[in-house]
């Protein structure tokens, strides 16, 4: 076919039309933007976490690991918050991990879909309860009149604590295969120990899991644990009646403090923390392998 | 699997007999003089610092204390969360009747300095009460202003605006502070008004003596009130303020001490320690911006009561002489007769 | 020579057996109710209490509080508005810098990454989310404020200063400073949620788009993102209610000030920071049930966005389920 002089051919397949360029240079332009703003996140992670180590590195000495806070005008370490972040963190963990399991076993195994399907919306909505709003709470129900405690705190963790581990825990659950169950049941094996001894078993992985995040969730809240457990003693207690110090609370005084020596501790105690809180992130990432092994495998 | 199941669940509950274990053995092992638990003030922290471990030596008392402001203070004992409060500023009539039987004992007695960061400003700054009401109002906006040259003529001061700083919490020392600027100020009364915790019109907001000098030290142009000792261990510059008589009074022993002059010598009622805005027969040297600080005490509590009564006393007696290096005055023998009366009041 | 013979061991029954009961499948599903039943219990006596104690200021001064513009412990008049604004000012911020930063992100990490770039970068996104927010205070209050104060809203106000809310005196602590320490903690949670719906969309809908001839970004806007839309506004309905609720970091980084500021470099206050601040030295029996107000108010508003989102999640999913 012929075509005028200077006119673009449409059928000719080698001309490279305006549209399909500038179509192009949108892609590029929305390429590179993307990938901006990935960096432009893990930037900011770089920067806070630089920020840690940097301020917070040279106060790691034996001292601050050993010496309790100090009173005024004086030097010390964290040790008695460490020891009140473990304690309050440990009683939480006890307190959470039975009952969120077990409502996670009634959710999967037991409730007809639409009870199941309400249980989840009221886990969903216990986990958008403001940890604010959990710690007054319990500071009125169980604070007022009794003094704050470790045990006061532990249970404000708790409640925080239970929907994560909770829904995590019926997730996983769900993904376990029914041929599982329904070849245990078949066997003549009892329901309630299909799940104990089958069941919750074949989920360890996904269970560690929720579990493990939802420990480093809460060891880093603060609010609860301002009104259930901030005024306590300088020096390394593990009497569960009465407050205990804690690294989210040292940290949050100390964060206001005009004293070098205190701001230093407070950057010291954020990179004890995060490096907790990495921890249990790696540890659920090798939980959450193995769990993805054990599925593949069986 | 199922043995490391087992050996976990053996594990938490070894744990949990062993945490068991620590807690009576702590309750069996408590020291003759027995353990209290306290919150508030700010204020009078590093002179209770100071009280703890000594109280500690001398009666086997085990004293804990967080400082989160006067206003959690009587907060806290009125809900009796803590066996004693402690507070700059006096319970109000409403506050004592919700408090439902405490008693309110002065313990100890410093300045309120007003620190600055304003650079190369060369010698101290000198102000007055009009000029402290004017800033925190919002109406001297900037160092350099008529007002502050005025009483500072040979200072060098700079173009830099100022931002007042004050408690965000509720603080005995907004208390102290706002009622020296409602007795020189109308128009502070008028519009502000005294309280722990009062809407101020102008400037940040911080928690904690520490946080408002925090804020001090790390802003060029701001300036705050918190007590003497604070400024001393940040090493803030501090303004000298005018008083009645005229004079430019630091809060020092001498300043806070010449402000007494108008207690009674019989002291039966806690409104005769207003040491604040002291009349001109004080003297030059008398601070303008003192105040007296408070234990509040259930007159109820239970079997704290022997231990609470031993530690206000040590500390409105052999506590004292740790005040002076802090800048806390020791307590007048007026004062301390009114003490003793008020800390009979503590049964069980 | 010896026969061994098997004979069919009968199972010993017992009536309950034959009924098809077992006592221990009673007690088992008995206790698993129990816990069922208590987080729901929880989450109703959490509510309650919180009406409790406020219902004295919700009497006294009724639902005005709500547009009330003060907060006066001397005169006793308190009103929820100043720190209504705070918490919506800030999280608004937080929300618009946050949602397209977080789709872009999600977008990269599921459309553009290859695998072995993706892994390493969604960790590092996830573990910005495991930064506790009193950490993130921190760097707020000593290192990001005074940038803030002494770079970003300086060339602000430079380039945006005839707008009043860019306007007025550089400030360490403030709704702007605090905004932004929002940002940053809501970033991965939503980035999250919008990479589990990316990854979900069918890849047929995805190489059809793309087979018709469409470039990636053609066919992320025309069909990955129409098809997501419902759960990106779920996810940022999420990033949202957990703003709203974020006490801490706000505040540390805020100024803690009672007052509605016009410009956002001056410091400001939120319902969730207020609640922090003064409840355990409230003044007066009003003033603590004033403050429990604001955490009442608080609590609705982010239980609101949550539901609203957990809404639009479960028809989300039932839509989907038909494609």
């Amino acid at each position: 076919m012929s075509v005028a002089p200077g006119a673009v051919d449409p059928y000719d397949i080698t001309v490279r039309s305006n549209g399909l360029r500038r179509r192009r240079i949108i892609e590029k332009v929305f390429g590179i933007l993307s990938l901006l703003a990935a960096l432009f996140a893990c930037a900011i992670l770089a920067v806070v976490l630089g920020t840690l180590v940097a301020k917070g590195f040279r106060e790691l000495n034996l001292d601050f690991f050993t010496k309790a806070r100090p009173l005024y005008g004086e030097k010390g370490g964290v040790a008695d918050a460490l020891v009140g972040s473990a304690i309050i963190v440990g009683m939480a963990a006890l307190m959470a991990i039975p009952v969120a399991v077990l409502v996670a076993i009634y959710m999967a195994e037991y409730a007809r879909p639409r009870v199941s399907r309400a249980l989840r919306v009221v886990l969903d909505v216990l986990n958008g309860v403001p940890a604010i709003i959990v710690g007054v709470f319990v500071f009125g129900l169980l604070v007022v009149g009794n003094g704050q405690s470790a045990i006061f705190g532990a249970f404000s963790l708790a409640i925080l604590m239970l929907p994560m581990v909770a829904r995590s825990t019926q997730e996983i659950l769900q993904v376990v295969p029914q041929s599982l169950r329904h070849a245990s049941l078949a066997l003549g094996v009892t329901k309630w120990r299909t799940t104990w001894n089958i069941i919750l078993p074949s989920a360890i992985g996904g269970i560690l899991t929720g579990v493990v995040i939802s420990l480093a969730r809460v060891a880093g809240e603060t609010a609860p644990l301002l009104f259930t457990s901030s005024i306590a003693a300088n020096a390394v207690s593990f009497d569960i009646h009465s407050a205990l110090p804690t690294l989210p609370v040292t940290i949050y005084v100390n964060s206001e403090s005009p004293d070098p020596g205190e701001q230093a501790a407070a950057w010291a105690a954020a990179l004890v923390l995060i490096a907790f809180v990495l921890v249990m992130n790696v540890l659920a990432k090798m939980f959450a392998a193995r769990k993805r092994r054990q599925l593949e495998g069986s | 699997m199922k043995r490391a199941l087992a050996l976990g669940a053996i594990a938490a509950v070894a744990a949990a007999a062993a945490a068991f274990a620590a807690t009576t053995q702590t309750a069996l092992a408590k020291p003759a003089g027995g353990s209290i638990v306290g919150t508030g003030a700010t204020f009078p922290f590093p002179l209770i610092s100071k009280w703890i471990p000594a109280v500690d030596n001398a009666l086997g008392i085990k004293v804990t204390y967080s400082a989160t402001g006067s206003g959690a203070g009587i907060a806290q004992i009125t809900a009796r969360t803590v066996d004693f409060g402690a507070s700059d500023a006096p319970l109000s009539p409403d506050q004592l009747k919700a408090c439902n039987g405490c008693v309110v004992i002065p313990w100890a007695l410093a300045g309120m300095s007003i620190p600055y960061n304003v650079p190369g400003v060369g010698a101290r700054l000198r102000l007055n009460g009009t000029v402290l009401a004017n800033i925190y109002l919002g109406t001297i906006t900037n160092w350099n202003s008529p007002a502050i040259k005025a009483l500072n003529p040979k200072a060098n001061l700079p173009d830099l605006k100022i931002t007042p700083v004050y408690r965000s919490d509720g603080s005995g020392s907004t208390y102290a502070f706002t009622s020296y600027l409602a007795a020189v100020s109308r128009q502070w009364k008028s519009k502000v008004g005294v309280n722990t915790s009062v809407n101020f019109p102008a400037g940040t907001g911080a928690r904690g003596s520490s946080g408002v000098a925090g804020v001090v030290k790390s802003t060029e142009g701001a300036l705050t009130y918190v007590d003497a000792a604070y400024s001393i261990t940040n090493k803030f510059q501090f303004a000298t303020i005018q008083n009645r008589a005229g004079g430019f009074a630091t809060p020092g022993i001498r300043g806070v001490t010449a402000a007494l002059c108008d207690v009674p010598k019989k002291v039966t009622a806690l409104p005769q320690l207003k040491i604040v805005d002291p009349p001109k027969k004080c003297g030059k040297v008398a601070y303008p911006i003192s105040t007296f600080t408070y234990v509040v005490v259930p007159t109820k509590s239970g079997d704290k009561a022997q231990t609470l009564r031993q530690w206000v006393y040590w500390a409105v007696t052999g506590g004292q002489k740790f005040g002076p290096p802090l800048f806390f005055v020791p307590l007048p023998a007026s004062v301390n007769a009114f003490n003793y009366r008020e800390i009979k009041k503590i049964q069980s | 020579m010896t026969s061994t013979t098997y004979e069919p061991v009968a199972a010993p029954e017992t009536d309950l057996r034959r009924r098809g009961l077992h006592l221990g499948d009673l007690l088992f599903k008995g206790i698993a109710l129990l816990a069922a039943l208590a987080a729901t219990v929880l989450l109703g006596l959490i509510a309650w209490k919180i009406f409790q104690l406020a219902w004295p200021a919700i009497q006294h001064f009724g639902l005005s509080f709500i547009w009330t513009e003060a907060w006066d412990p001397v005169t006793q008049t308190f009103g929820a508005l100043i720190f209504i604004y705070g918490t919506v000012v800030t999280s608004l911020i937080a929300l618009a810098i946050a949602t397209p930063l977080s789709i872009a992100i999600a977008l990269f990490l599921t459309e553009i990454a290859p695998r072995r770039v993706a892994a390493p970068i969604a960790t590092m996104v996830e573990l910005l989310a495991a930064i506790p927010s009193v950490v993130l205070g921190l760097w707020g209050i000593l290192v990001f404020g005074p940038w803030v104060r002494d770079h970003l809203e300086p060339w602000l106000q430079d380039v945006l200063g005839f707008l009043p809310m860019f306007s007025g005196t550089p400030s360490q602590a403030g709704i702007l400073p605090a905004g932004l320490v929002l940002t940053i903690m809501i970033i991965p949670i939503t980035s999250a949620i919008c990479r589990e719906l990316f990854m979900r969309v069918p890849k047929d809908l995805m190489n059809g788009a793309l087979a018709l001839g469409s470039t990636r970004w053609e066919a992320v806007r025309g069909v990955l993102l129409a098809y997501a839309a419902p759960g990106i506004v779920a996810a940022v309905l999420l990033g949202l209610g957990r703003a709203f609720g974020e006490a801490i970091a706000v505040n540390q980084t805020i100024g803690n000030r009672n007052v509605i500021p016009t410009s956002w470099f001056e410091p400001g206050d939120s319902l969730g920071s207020k609640v922090a601040s003064e409840y355990v030295g409230a003044t007066s029996v009003e003033q603590a049930a004033s403050i429990l107000y604001l955490a009442a108010i608080l609590m609705v508003i982010s239980l609101v966005t949550n539901v609203i989102a957990q809404f639009i999640v479960v028809r989300f999913e039932r839509a989907r389920a038909g494609v």
